[in-house]
């Protein structure tokens, strides 16, 4: 009564169907949720499939034509052979050994096993669609290769991409800049040569892509398991008063803070420390400094600080006290002479609100310049 | 009915409709009370604006007959006639760069005016700066330094209106407290988008004294139809006087002692200052060792309000509407009377403010009844969980028919 196809998505829908049971008994939350019903659509979607083919016998004509399986000229020829479930074979192993020891083996796992057995029931069907091996070639290829094409674009260019970046994490940052120019020059003059060479040989190429291909991989696989380089915290800005209300100190010192061109872009006002110690501020649209600066409460705000003074400073603003919360004080890290750096704030009430004074300093030069938030 | 009768009728319809929506279009244009028509320009920066848009439809509609005509004559003289194939010709050297060069040229001609206007606009030269910050959903200005010529001592924070020198170049320095607006008022330049941790200018100059209005130009939310905003031009002296107004010490306007106001003053205080800030308000307090004082009331709006703001109503009454510009506090008369005085007068009737005997009750009224029934806000304190309880725009305060009679008795003092 049932077809084979059917039974096979009778089945899938059942273990959808008593898997989302046991998932969502045993699992609580949002991820519980999701993970039920993602269950409960997959068994839909197998209870669709399976009535699709039981209504139409699977497409399949032994079933409705008893033995013609076995005496038909596409039956005749013998199955080749298949590395499909190998593959199934060794992802139900990893499957096991995931589910024990680390989740990526599963997760690999179940790509793996997924993937012998789409690729085996295409291949198994495919081989009886005709006695013509090369029209059953031609079927299975038109069949998958527009799932094996994307899919094996994306697996390998995320893996070049994924070698790089572990390449570029372990080398020394000097280092990689020279690595990889020489590399994207290889590369460039690899595509002139056989843009060049149109009679090249076809195997030539394939050896040179693979060639380069495993040693990218190979090198990449190397940098993951050496770990990357150490690389420096960058902290733009402090909260801490202890901090910001003392001199900047060389170990502080960062040339390379506060380099996000968005915040330097666009800002409230420029503060300067100039050469003599002293505070000055520009504002956009203001042709002489203004004695202070206006600052609208409640909205997000960012100054950019910089030191044209002889020594690395900090620019620390000290942005009032409200209430019973402590006084608000934030600052920029200590910044080397000639360079910026900014500060992003926000200040909730007017001055009228706060019990201590509103303004921005550089510790240890006694400049100040007045904040009003009106 | 024959097959090509239908098509005839049906063309017919097809055409009917479309010539009705093309006349309604025309129809549109003959708008007399349009007061954000951007081809009606008020202002240098929206002089240039019109000036170049009028230059480059000029060009523009040329080309664009030059081309239909040039389309309807193929159409009509390579119409299947039964007659043989044309000669097929592949590449023509001196037409391709003809057709280069000629568009070329009327590109570099385009943009001439077009980058001129472009830096002319983005001139910062001026004589006045106005902090203006947008959020849901109304406008904030806030006045610092000097403004025509015109000393701010102490800051000035005002909303809906914005309130500048006539004939003076006034640079905006626009940012948001909540979501992205866009600032406009079409007769004097174009938008500018309010961007939250971002400050853009905009240079706004009217010629004459007069009312400018304008609206949020970019989708800000639920009530983004009803953020909309006036530009207000006063001579330099009527400046003077509206910027001596706005200083004045609140005791100068404060209610007097058993009417209705000074309940109304209470009732401010207790109803509405967490949000709403009147400068110089004061209430008895306690100092730290139990003795009786006068201490600031001081609005606390970060703690109600995602934006953290909320309208000053230190001189409510100099405004004409209220609610981000949206309702009329003049009565429908008295509003008319002051957009449509000459320049002139103008002044002079803008500074009366709101008085008793042109104030619209009616909109006051029903606002301080039930905010999110006039104007729709997200105030529902079932769905605030994301915002930690605080509201955009303005609750249902549930206030008595007493308590409202004593707001608009005080409010109405506030001037």
């Amino acid at each position: 009564m049932f077809t084979t196809g059917s039974k096979l998505f009778f089945g899938a829908t059942a273990l959808s169907l008593v898997g989302a049971i046991v998932y969502s008994a045993s699992t609580d939350g949002p991820s519980g949720t999701m993970g039920t019903i993602g269950l409960l659509s997959a068994a839909a979607v197998f209870g669709f499939l399976a009535g699709i083919n039981f209504s139409n016998r699977d497409g399949n004509v032994p079933a409705m034509q008893q033995g013609v399986e076995l005496t038909s000229a596409a039956a005749a020829r013998p199955v080749r052979n298949s590395i499909w479930p190998l593959i199934a074979a060794v992802g139900a192993a990893g499957l096991v050994v995931g589910a024990v020891s680390k989740p990526v083996v599963f997760k690999v796992a179940v790509v793996a096993v997924l993937a012998a057995l789409v690729e085996w029931m295409v291949q198994g069907w495919s081989e009886r669609a005709s006695d013509d091996p090369q029209h059953n070639d031609q079927v299975r290829r038109r069949m998958l290769y527009p799932l094996e094409f994307p899919i094996l674009a994306a697996a390998g260019g995320g893996a070049i991409v994924y070698a790089l970046s572990r390449v570029l994490l372990a080398s020394d940052k000097d280092l990689g800049k020279i690595v990889f120019g020489i590399i994207a020059v290889l590369v460039l003059f690899g595509g002139f040569v056989f843009a060049g060479k149109r009679h090249v040989k076809r195997s030539t190429v394939t050896a040179v892509c693979t060639v380069g291909a495993v040693a990218l991989l190979g090198v990449g696989v190397a940098s993951a398991v050496q770990g990357q380089r150490t690389i420096d915290e960058h902290p733009t800005t402090a909260t801490n008063s202890a901090v910001c209300l003392e001199e900047g100190s060389e170990a502080e010192i960062d040339e390379h803070a506060s380099q996000d061109v968005s915040a330097k872009s666009s800002v409230l006002a420029h503060v300067y420390l100039q050469s003599d110690g002293s505070l000055v501020v520009q504002v956009t649209g203001y042709t002489e400094p203004p004695s202070t600066l206006t600052v609208p409460r409640s909205t997000p705000v960012t100054v950019l600080f910089h030191n044209d003074f002889s020594s690395p400073e900090r620019l620390t603003g000290r942005f009032g006290t409200f209430g019973t919360a402590p006084e608000a004080i934030q600052c920029t890290t200590a910044v080397n002479p000639g360079k910026t750096a900014f500060l992003n704030f926000e200040i909730p009430r007017g001055n009228a609100a706060s019990s201590s004074d509103l303004e921005f300093l550089v510790p240890g030069t006694g400049s100040t310049i007045v904040i009003v938030v009106p | 009915m024959t097959v090509f009768e239908n098509l005839s009728s049906r063309i017919r319809r097809r055409g009917f409709l479309a010539g009705a929506a093309v006349f309604a279009t025309l129809l549109a244009g003959c708008a007399e009370n349009a007061p954000q028509d951007t081809f009606e320009p008020a202002g240098p920066n929206a002089r240039k604006i019109d000036g170049l848009q009028r230059e480059l439809f000029y060009i523009s509609g040329i080309v664009g007959i030059i081309v239909l005509a040039a389309v309807a004559y193929a159409v009509w003289k390579f119409k299947d006639r039964g007659q043989d194939i044309p000669e097929q010709t592949h590449g023509n050297p001196k037409l391709e760069i003809l057709l280069t060069i000629l568009p070329a040229i009327i590109l570099v001609v385009v943009a001439v005016p077009t980058v001129s206007a472009v830096f002319e606009l983005d001139k910062k030269d001026n004589d006045c700066i106005i902090n203006v910050t947008g959020q849901q959903w109304w406008w904030e200005y806030d006045y610092s330094g000097t403004c025509g010529g015109v000393e701010i001592t102490e800051p000035i924070v005002t909303s809906g209106e914005l309130v500048i020198p006539a004939g003076t170049p006034v640079l905006l320095r626009i940012t948001s407290r909540d979501v992205i607006h866009s600032f406009w008022i079409p007769r004097l330049n174009g938008k500018r988008d309010a961007v939250p941790g971002r400050l853009h200018t905009l240079r706004l100059e009217a010629d004459q004294p007069g009312m400018y209005t304008g609206q949020c130009t970019e989708f800000c939310g639920l009530s983004h139809a009803r953020m909309r905003q006036a530009a207000v031009a006063l001579t330099p002296a009527d400046f003077q006087t509206w910027v001596n107004n706005q200083l004045e010490p609140y005791s100068a306007n404060a209610p007097e002692a058993g009417t209705t106001a000074a309940v109304g003053e209470e009732t401010f205080i207790a109803q509405c200052s967490r949000c709403h800030q009147v400068d110089d308000l004061t209430t008895a307090g306690k100092d730290d060792a139990g003795n009786d004082i006068t201490v600031p009331v001081l609005a606390e709006p970060d703690r109600y309000v995602v934006s953290g703001s909320a309208p000053n109503l230190t001189n409510l009454m100099t405004r004409t509407a209220f609610a981000g510009w949206t309702f009329d506090l003049l009565t429908e008369e008295c509003r008319d009377r002051l957009w449509n005085a000459p320049p002139d007068e103008f002044g002079a009737l803008y500074l009366q403010g709101v008085t008793p005997e042109c104030f619209d009750e009616t909109n006051l009224r029903e606002w301080l009844r039930n905010p999110p029934a006039m104007k729709p806000m997200y105030t529902d304190p079932n769905n605030l969980a994301a915002s930690d309880g605080k509201t955009r725009g303005m609750p249902n305060l549930n206030l008595t028919q007493d308590q409202i009679d004593q707001l608009v008795a005080y409010l109405l003092e506030r001037k």
